[in-house]
C-alpha cells in the first residue's frame, strides 16, 4: 500500500513497476513532496470533493471549455484538470530548459539548412529521401530567408520520465504547438481552489508567457519596420483552441483575427478595421500551414488569405511558425535529432531520444514486423495521438493488420520500445481517490533573434483512464498544474 | 478595431438588452393583468396577444384561442422561434465569443453565466410556474452585465460601439413596447371610464420600461396617454426614454468618429441630424398622430444601424 498517512492518500497504492515521480530512488516520499501531503492531507475527503468541483465550475464559468459532438446536440466540457500539481526541482528543471533551447535551436538550423544548401544533406547525416518524400516539406519554401532568421518561433516539446529517471523526448511539436493557456489557467485555477499551499513554496510564475512571446516575436520583424502591428490568426470560435487564440491575442494586447479580416495588396498584408485598412507586420498564426493561403496552397481554404505567401516571400510580413516547419517534427527526422544536435551546435544532445526504428529500413522492417508486440508503432506525419499502436495492447487481429498496414507503407512509419511514463498521484473521480496515472510534459520555447525564453512551468499532462500511455487531450488527457522550484 | 469584430460586439449588446426588453414585457404584462381594473385587460388572450405584437409576431387570426403555455414558450425558450430569449442569448453570446480578446474576462464571465442559465432552464417548469423567475433572472443579470462593462471595459471605441447597439437597441424596444401598449389601450377604451388617455395600460407601459416610480416623482398624478408619451419619448433624464438614448448615441459616435467635421455622409452626421429635430419636438405634435411618429423613428433608427454597417462594419 503506500506509506502516506492521511485522509486523503490513504488508500494511494504504489505499484512498484512503474517510476512514481513523489518516491525517491530508496522508496521513501521526496522531501518536496512532503509538505505538500500534510498540506492536502488537512482536507477532508468531503471536503477535498468540494474544492474539485468548485475548480471545475470556474473553468465552465470562464469558458475554458471546448466543444463535444454527440447524437443530439454540441455540448460544452472542461479539459479535465487535477488539483495535485507536480512539483520540478531547480537541478531537474536546468536539465529540461537547458535540453528544450538546445532542440529548438537546432531544429531552427536544420530548417534554414533543409530549405537551403541542404548540407546536411550533402554530409550524409539525414538521407535525402527523408526530407523530399516527407509530406510537410513545401517546395514553395526553398531558399525563401523567413524574417529574423526564425522559423519556430515556438516549440512544444513533449518529455517524459523513463522508468530509468532520465528524461526523454517523445516528440517535437514545431507547427502550431497548443496549450500554453492550460498552464496559466491551471496555476489561476489552483491558486483559487488551494491558495494556502503557495506560501509554502517558491514557484516560478507563468503569466509571463504572453510579454515575453511578444518581445521575442517582435524581433523578427520584417525589414525596415519600425513599431511592428502584431496579430494572432485563428480559424475561428468554433476551432477546439479558440480559447487559446483569444487568451494570447488579450495577454499579448494584440487583434485576434480571422482569415477573413485581412487582405493583400502590392504584397502587403492589410486588416480591415473600423476606420479603414491597417498594415500587418507580425503573423501569429494558429492556421495551419496548407490553409495560410489558398492562391498557394489548400485552393479551398476559406481560413487564409489570397496572397499571404507572397507578401512573405516578399520579406514583408512575419510569420509564427513559418510555414514548412512541419518536416523537421516528423517523427521520422525526429530519429536523427542527436545527429542533428551535434552537426549544428557542435554539442552533446542533453535530452535523451528515445530509440526509434524506421520501417523504411529493410533491416529496421526486419525487427518492427518481428517485435511488433513489444514496439509502438507510430505514423510519422500525425499529431494529436493519432493512430499509433501499442504492441502489448493489441489483440492477435489487431497485431496482424498492424503488420499489414507497415508492410504495404514502410515510409509512413517508425517504431519505438514502450517507454514507460512515469506515474504522478492524481485524484480519481469514478473511486473518489488518488491513483497512479501516466504523465508527460510539454515544455514552451520561444526563438527570437538571439535571444530565447522557456516558460518555467509547462504543461503536464495526465493520461486519466488506468494504464493508458496517450496523454492528449482529445484521447481522453486531463492536466495538472506544473511547479518549477525556484533554487 | 476589427470591423468584424465591432459588427459583432454592436450586435452583443443589441441582443443583450433586446432580451432584457422582452423578459421585462412578459412579466409585467403577464402579472399586471392579474388584477387590472377592466375585464378585457384581465383577460389572459389579450396578454398573450399583446406579447406575440411586441416581439412582431402578432396574431392575425382574430378568433384563434391562444395557447397560454405554447405563448409564453415561444417567446421564452423556444430554440426554434427566432424571437425567443433563449435565442437572444445565444447570440450574444456567439458575438462575445468571436470578441473575448477585446472584451474582460469579467464582462465574458457574466456573459457566459447569462447563457448557461438560459439553456438550462428547464422548459417545463417556465411554462407552469417559473415565468416569474425566469424573466427576473434575466433581468437582473442583463443588469450585472452592464455594470461589467460600465465598470471593467475601458472606455473607448470598443465600449462606444457597444454603447451604440445598446442604445440603438433600447431605443427601439421603448418604441416598440409604446407601440404595443398603445395597441392596447386602443382596444380597451370603451366606457367613460375606459377612455384611450386614461387608460390602465399607461401605466403597465411605465412599470414594462422600469419608469413608474420615477414618472409618478415628476407628476405626480395618475398616468395618462399625454404625460406616459412625454416621459417616455422626450424626457432626457429618464434612462429609458427616447431622447436619452439618442444623446447617448450621439456621444457614444463621437468616441468613434472624432473628426471634429463630420462629413455629411457619417453616422455621426445623421445621429445629430436625428437628434436635433428631436430635441425641439412637442409631445402635442407627437399625440397628433402618434403612429406616424412611431413609424419614423423606427425608420430613423434602423437608418443609423444602416449607416454603421456602410461606415464602420464594412469587411
Amino acid at each position: 500500500m503506500t506509506n502516506i498517512s492521511n485522509n486523503l492518500f490513504s488508500s494511494y497504492v504504489k505499484n512498484e513497476e512503474l517510476y512514481d515521480e513523489i518516491y525517491d530512488s530508496n522508496g521513501d516520499i521526496k522531501d518536496v513532496y512532503k509538505k505538500l501531503f500534510s498540506l492536502y492531507g488537512e482536507h477532508s475527503l468531503t471536503n477535498f470533493v468540494k474544492l474539485n468541483s468548485k475548480a471545475k465550475a470556474s473553468f465552465f464559468n470562464q469558458g475554458i471549455t471546448f466543444q463535444v459532438y454527440n447524437k443530439k446536440a454540441t455540448q460544452e466540457e472542461i479539459f479535465p484538470f487535477d488539483l495535485f500539481p507536480r512539483i520540478i526541482n531547480p537541478e531537474e528543471w536546468d536539465i529540461i530548459e537547458k535540453g528544450s533551447i538546445q532542440r529548438s535551436k537546432a531544429l531552427n538550423l536544420f530548417l534554414w539548412d533543409v530549405y537551403h544548401e541542404k548540407n546536411i544533406i550533402k554530409d550524409g547525416i539525414v538521407p535525402i529521401d527523408l526530407i523530399t518524400s516527407s509530406a510537410n516539406y513545401l517546395h514553395q519554401m526553398e531558399n525563401l530567408d523567413p524574417p529574423g532568421g526564425i522559423y519556430n518561433h515556438v516549440s512544444g516539446i513533449d518529455i517524459i520520465k523513463h522508468k530509468d529517471g532520465k528524461f526523454y523526448v517523445l516528440e517535437d511539436n514545431i507547427r502550431c504547438p497548443s496549450g500554453v493557456s492550460y498552464v496559466i489557467c491551471n496555476r489561476t485555477a489552483l491558486k483559487r481552489a488551494l491558495f494556502g499551499v503557495f506560501n509554502h513554496y517558491q514557484t516560478y510564475s507563468v503569466t509571463n508567457y504572453a510579454e515575453n512571446f511578444l518581445e521575442l516575436l517582435e524581433t523578427a520583424k520584417p525589414n525596415g519596420v519600425d513599431i511592428p502591428n502584431s496579430v494572432v490568426i485563428t480559424p475561428g470560435i468554433y476551432n477546439s483552441a479558440y480559447y487559446e487564440h483569444s487568451y494570447l491575442a488579450k495577454t499579448m494586447g494584440i487583434e485576434l483575427v480571422e482569415g477573413r479580416d485581412l487582405f493583400v495588396e502590392n504584397d502587403f498584408v492589410y486588416m480591415k478595421t473600423i476606420k479603414g485598412p491597417l498594415k500587418v507586420d507580425i503573423i501569429y498564426r494558429r492556421v495551419d500551414d496548407l490553409y495560410i493561403d489558398p492562391l498557394e496552397f489548400n485552393p479551398e481554404s476559406v481560413l487564409g488569405v489570397p496572397g499571404l505567401f507572397a507578401a512573405y516571400k516578399k520579406g514583408n510580413v512575419t510569420l509564427a511558425n513559418a510555414p514548412g516547419t512541419g518536416v523537421a517534427d516528423d517523427k521520422a527526422v525526429y530519429t536523427y535529432m542527436p545527429e542533428i544536435i551535434k552537426y549544428y551546435l557542435k554539442e552533446e544532445p542533453i535530452l535523451n531520444n528515445v530509440k526509434t526504428y524506421h520501417c523504411s529500413r529493410p533491416k529496421d522492417l526486419e525487427y518492427v514486423l518481428e517485435h511488433t508486440h513489444e514496439l509502438v508503432i507510430k505514423p510519422v506525419d500525425e499529431s494529436g495521438g493519432y493512430g499509433i499502436s501499442i504492441g502489448n495492447k493489441l489483440s492477435k487481429k489487431e497485431l496482424k493488420k498492424v503488420k499489414k498496414e507497415v508492410k504495404e507503407n514502410p515510409r509512413k512509419y517508425v517504431a519505438q520500445p514502450i517507454m514507460s511514463l512515469s506515474v504522478h498521484p492524481t485524484y480519481i473521480e469514478e473511486t473518489n481517490s488518488f491513483e497512479q496515472r501516466h504523465i508527460d510534459l510539454r515544455t514552451f520555447t520561444v526563438l527570437g533573434k538571439e535571444k530565447e525564453f522557456v516558460l518555467k512551468g509547462g504543461l503536464t499532462r495526465v493520461a486519466l483512464r488506468k494504464g493508458n500511455l496517450i496523454v492528449n487531450s482529445s484521447q481522453g488527457g486531463g492536466s495538472k498544474d506544473t511547479w518549477v522550484l525556484k533554487k | 478595431m476589427l470591423a468584424r469584430v465591432a459588427n459583432n460586439l454592436y450586435w452583443m449588446g443589441r441582443y443583450i438588452e433586446r432580451s432584457e426588453h422582452v423578459a421585462r414585457y412578459l412579466n409585467v404584462n403577464y402579472f399586471s393583468s392579474l388584477d387590472a381594473p377592466n375585464e378585457l385587460s384581465q383577460s389572459r388572450q389579450f396578454v398573450l396577444r399583446s406579447m406575440l405584437f411586441m416581439v412582431d409576431k402578432p396574431e392575425k387570426d382574430e378568433k384563434k384561442i391562444l395557447n397560454e403555455e405554447e405563448v409564453l414558450y415561444q417567446i421564452g425558450l423556444d430554440p426554434s422561434s427566432p424571437f425567443s430569449i433563449l435565442n437572444n442569448v445565444k447570440i450574444a453570446r456567439e458575438n462575445a465569443n468571436s470578441a473575448r480578446d477585446l472584451i474582460s474576462q469579467e464582462l465574458y464571465e457574466a456573459i457566459n453565466k447569462f447563457y448557461h442559465y438560459t439553456i438550462n432552464y428547464d422548459a417545463d417548469e417556465f411554462k407552469k410556474n417559473g415565468l416569474d423567475d425566469f424573466t427576473s433572472n434575466v433581468t437582473e443579470m442583463t443588469g450585472v452585465i452592464r455594470g461589467k462593462m460600465r465598470g471593467t471595459l475601458l472606455h473607448d471605441s470598443v465600449y462606444a460601439i457597444i454603447m451604440m447597439g445598446i442604445n440603438i437597441e433600447r431605443a427601439t424596444q421603448i418604441i416598440r413596447i409604446i407601440n404595443s401598449k398603445c395597441q392596447d389601450a386602443l382596444s380597451a377604451q370603451g366606457s367613460y371610464q375606459h377612455k384611450f388617455s386614461k387608460s390602465f395600460e399607461w401605466t403597465t407601459l411605465l412599470k414594462c420600461l422600469e419608469s413608474y416610480d420615477m414618472m409618478r416623482r415628476i407628476y405626480k398624478k395618475t398616468p395618462t396617454s399625454i404625460s406616459t408619451l412625454e416621459f417616455l419619448i422626450l424626457n432626457p433624464n429618464c434612462p429609458r426614454s427616447i431622447m436619452n438614448c439618442l444623446n447617448q448615441i450621439c456621444n457614444n459616435v463621437k468616441v468613434i468618429d472624432d473628426q471634429k467635421e463630420k462629413k455629411p455622409d457619417s453616422t455621426a452626421f445623421l445621429v445629430g441630424k436625428i437628434r436635433s429635430e428631436f430635441r425641439f419636438k412637442r409631445i402635442e405634435e407627437i399625440d397628433e398622430n402618434i403612429y406616424v411618429f412611431i413609424k419614423k423613428i423606427l425608420e430613423d433608427l434602423s437608418s443609423i444601424s444602416i449607416k454603421m454597417e456602410e461606415e464602420f462594419f464594412n469587411y
